[in-house]
């Protein structure tokens, strides 16, 4: 059996989405430590709340950044629909000591947002360890996943994730920055990774959200 | 008999136009000063250089035997003044004014002193008025106000006529006869009007091209003054005979028709129309310039 | 109250009565009413114009137009008007008096010379401070009214720096009193060529021209510009906007508060210097 897994990407799959469907919805409490360039932003506590399909919300007293597909909202949508993309298995990659297929999803329908999904799943004990998502419009995020505790339930303790983003550039007359000496910037790099790392505790699962917890604005 | 101002050979070089030329005069305390002088004569600038508002390039000011330079602060609390015209604050009204001038001068007035001061200059019920709504008449008496507040001992007028009604005027003179006489003040009084000058004042300093001409008082040197009288009678043999047969005769500088020049002294003048008089002869017109400007005239070349 | 007490009464007592002044207070009034409208009404366009760069991939959560920030970003508008309004007033201090003659009424008081343009600049500082009280008031306690609290997105040359909101109340003090010394570094240099100078537009308009020209100055990053930068009071008018960055440069600020002080004395001393040997012929 672990053999055929291994060879078969749809049985991993399958095994990844039984754990999905355990979790109708989830509250944890989230540590984000932000490190965008070109953007200074201290750590930020605040609490995840995620709602099958697809509601997720952080709520948190401030400003944070937050990639536009988040793979902690994407991931389970898109693997658990199953009629609209195709899997093959890549290869082969040990990740943190685990031994990782890569497994690339490819829409069916062209007008998807979705250009590639790459997952690397653990073939032992089925989650994803390391995502990779490429949409038309917000380019590729890729996302690093540790579990413990609540491995059964595919909840992460730490999500890392890297957006590549534009070179931020401020034209001097717009910062008003007078007694700041523009620093030689490396023209040759257009592109920046930054990186959100999320530590998450305190899961409670199942609990009934309810909708008005998606709302901004609602406690 | 102390001096209220001394001067010592005081000049000011302004780049390289010497308005004030080694000036020296004094003013006695109790004595009414006239300060006069042609225009250009450097007066003006004589007078900001007593009140500390000019710098002397050389020379040596003192007031109440206290040299300027040294000694502005207790000087300046005895003195009071209006240079060229008076100016104020126009946003604010007369007594902000005056409470402006008063707190500078380290004093507090009551309500009652303000009545008076206000009573005093003519300005009363006009106190709450915005200065800039205020004559250049009305800004004179005010002038006169503030230089009054602090009750100084020596008093500086710079043209205070200009601008004043004929009542003003005689108010006025009044006004500083009165602080004369029954105050003790002594006033330092330039203006051009030479008459008003030889009635009020008993001194006086003449200067010209920055230099002082003469100083002195005002009875005794114009006592040896003769007068420009223009004589005009009736035109007849016997008229005309009588004026070339008389005393006066000699003192003819000029005659044409009926119309007479002669170069008489104050105390003759008199004489000559009672004179005339008694034999007959009809005085059409007698007129004659102010022996002030007279001699004004005569020591400034003008 | 007598000497210079009393002097600085005066002054204070004219600077406040004087129609000119509350020119200053209805242009800031103005121009902070004015652009809390705006931000009301187009805020999120106008924030977006900054954050479209991040925007598509990142969403940025939480309430970024607040109160903080639009403080932040009128302090920054006024960095041109500020020492123009400051200049209205202080320019005019001792010239406005020579050409109206009031002068004279002055200088033939007891008080010193030096006592009267120290109560004329105190008096030019204790107007700027009022401008910088308004402007607290409007731009920092009107905008939280209107638009509530939250955590700073400032913008400078490097990028995005996000200040939290709890953070925040002592970089406000400071920047203030920054900005303060800032506006004194005007009032100070107005007061100087306002005794230099005999009528009162002229010293307006060449505090204007100085800040100007200084200001065009500091925006171009030119090998030649870049050696006398450091010297420029003007370099160092927006060291508040250092407050908002993350750590603190506070060796930056130091250094341009002391030039700031460098700036302030040395035009006190030119002023205090050049009045004392000024002949009032007007």
């Amino acid at each position: 059996m672990q053999l055929q897994a291994q060879e078969n990407p749809k049985a991993l799959i399958s095994t990844l989405n039984r754990k999905f469907n355990l979790v109708q919805d989830y509250t944890a409490d989230v540590k984000m430590v932000f490190d965008i360039p070109g953007v200074k932003m201290n750590n930020m506590n605040g609490k995840v709340f995620f709602k099958r399909p697809n509601k997720f919300r952080i709520k948190a007293k401030g400003i944070f950044f937050m990639p536009k597909q988040n793979p902690m909202q994407n991931i389970s949508t898109l693997l658990l629909d199953t009629s609209a993309y195709t899997s093959v298995i890549s290869g082969y990659e040990t990740i943190d000591g685990r031994s990782c297929a890569i497994i690339n999803i490819i829409p069916l329908k062209t007008e998807s947002e979705l250009i590639l999904g790459k997952f690397w799943i653990d073939k032992l004990d089925p989650l994803v360890r390391k995502s990779q998502i490429t949409t038309k419009n917000n380019g590729t995020i890729e996302s690093s996943n540790t579990y413990s505790s609540n491995a059964a339930y595919t909840l992460p303790d730490q999500i890392v994730i890297k957006v590549e983003v534009n070179k931020f550039k401020v034209p001097k007359m717009m910062s008003v920055d007078l007694n700041k000496k523009s620093k030689e910037k490396d023209l040759s790099k257009q592109k920046e990774t930054g990186t959100i790392r999320m530590d998450l505790v305190n899961y409670k699962i199942n609990t009934k959200l309810q909708d008005a917890v998606f709302v901004e604005g609602k406690e | 008999m102390q001096q209220a101002i001394q001067l010592n050979n005081v000049s000011k070089e302004f780049n390289d136009f010497k308005a004030v030329d080694g000036i020296s005069f004094e003013v006695n305390e109790g004595d009414i000063y006239g300060f006069l002088g042609p225009n250009g004569s450097g007066k003006s600038t004589s007078l900001r250089m007593i009140m500390g508002l000019i710098k002397p390039t050389s020379g040596e000011i003192k007031l109440f035997g206290l040299s300027l330079a040294d000694h502005r602060r207790e000087i300046m609390q005895k003195v009071g003044c209006i240079i060229e015209k008076p100016d104020f604050y126009g946003y604010l009204n007369a007594k902000e004014n005056l409470t402006l001038c008063a707190r500078a001068s380290g004093i507090k007035y009551t309500q009652g002193q303000y009545n008076d001061l206000f009573q005093l200059v003519g300005l009363a019920g006009r106190e709450h008025d915005k200065v800039k709504t205020y004559s250049h008449g009305m800004k004179q008496r005010l002038g006169l106000a503030q230089t009054l507040i602090h009750d100084p001992s020596l008093i500086i007028l710079d043209e205070p006529n200009t601008g004043l009604d004929p009542q003003g005027i005689i108010d006025l003179r009044n006004l500083i006869l009165t602080l004369n006489k029954e105050r003790g003040k002594t006033i330092l009084l330039s203006s051009h009007i030479l008459s008003e000058v030889q009635e009020i004042c008993n001194a006086m300093i003449v200067i010209n091209k920055g230099k002082t001409v003469v100083q002195g008082n005002v009875a005794d040197l114009l006592s040896h003054e003769t007068l420009h009288v223009t004589l005009e009678i009736n035109n007849t043999p016997h008229s005309i005979n009588t004026l070339h047969t008389s005393i006066y005769n000699q003192h003819i500088i000029k005659e044409s028709d009926q119309i007479f020049q002669l170069m008489l002294s104050k105390n003759q003048i008199p004489t000559l129309i009672s004179t005339l008089t008694q034999q007959g002869v009809e005085i059409m017109r007698i007129d004659y310039r102010n022996q002030l400007e007279e001699y004004f005239l005569k020591i400034t070349n003008a | 109250m007598g000497g210079f007490g009393a002097i600085l009464k005066n002054e204070l007592y004219k600077t406040i009565r004087r129609p000119r002044s509350f020119i200053g207070f209805v242009v800031i009034l103005f121009i902070c009413l004015m652009l809390q409208g705006a931000f009301y009404h187009d805020g999120k366009e106008l924030i977006s114009f900054v954050t479209q760069q991040f925007e598509s991939v990142f969403n940025i959560q939480g309430n970024v137009l607040n109160g903080n920030l639009i403080c932040f970003i009128i302090l920054q508008t006024l960095i041109v008007q500020m020492p123009l309004l400051v200049a209205l007033v202080t320019g005019d201090l001792v010239s406005g008096e020579t050409a109206s003659g009031t002068l004279r009424f002055l200088l033939t008081r007891s008080a010193s010379r030096t006592q009267i343009v120290l109560a004329k600049w105190l008096s030019g500082l204790f107007y700027t401070l009022l401008l910088l009280l308004l402007l607290g008031i409007m731009a920092l306690f009107v905008s939280h009214w209107i638009f509530g609290s939250g955590d700073l997105m400032s913008l400078n040359s490097e990028g995005l720096t996000v200040i939290r909101a709890d953070d925040i109340n002592w970089r406000w003090g400071y920047s203030f009193l920054i900005a303060f010394l800032s506006l004194s570094v005007v009032a100070s240099l107005a007061t100087m060529l306002s005794c230099i100078m005999d009528n009162s537009i002229t010293p307006i308009v060449t505090v204007m021209a100085i800040i100007i020209i200084f200001t065009i100055v500091g925006m171009f990053d030119l090998p030649s510009f870049d050696v006398i930068k450091p010297f420029l009071f003007t370099t160092h008018m927006i060291a508040w906007k250092n407050l908002f960055e993350d750590p603190v440069p506070v060796n930056d600020i130091l250094f341009s508060v002391g030039i700031l002080m460098v700036h302030i004395v040395l035009f006190l001393s030119i002023s205090v210097y050049y009045f004392n040997r000024k002949d009032i012929t007007t």
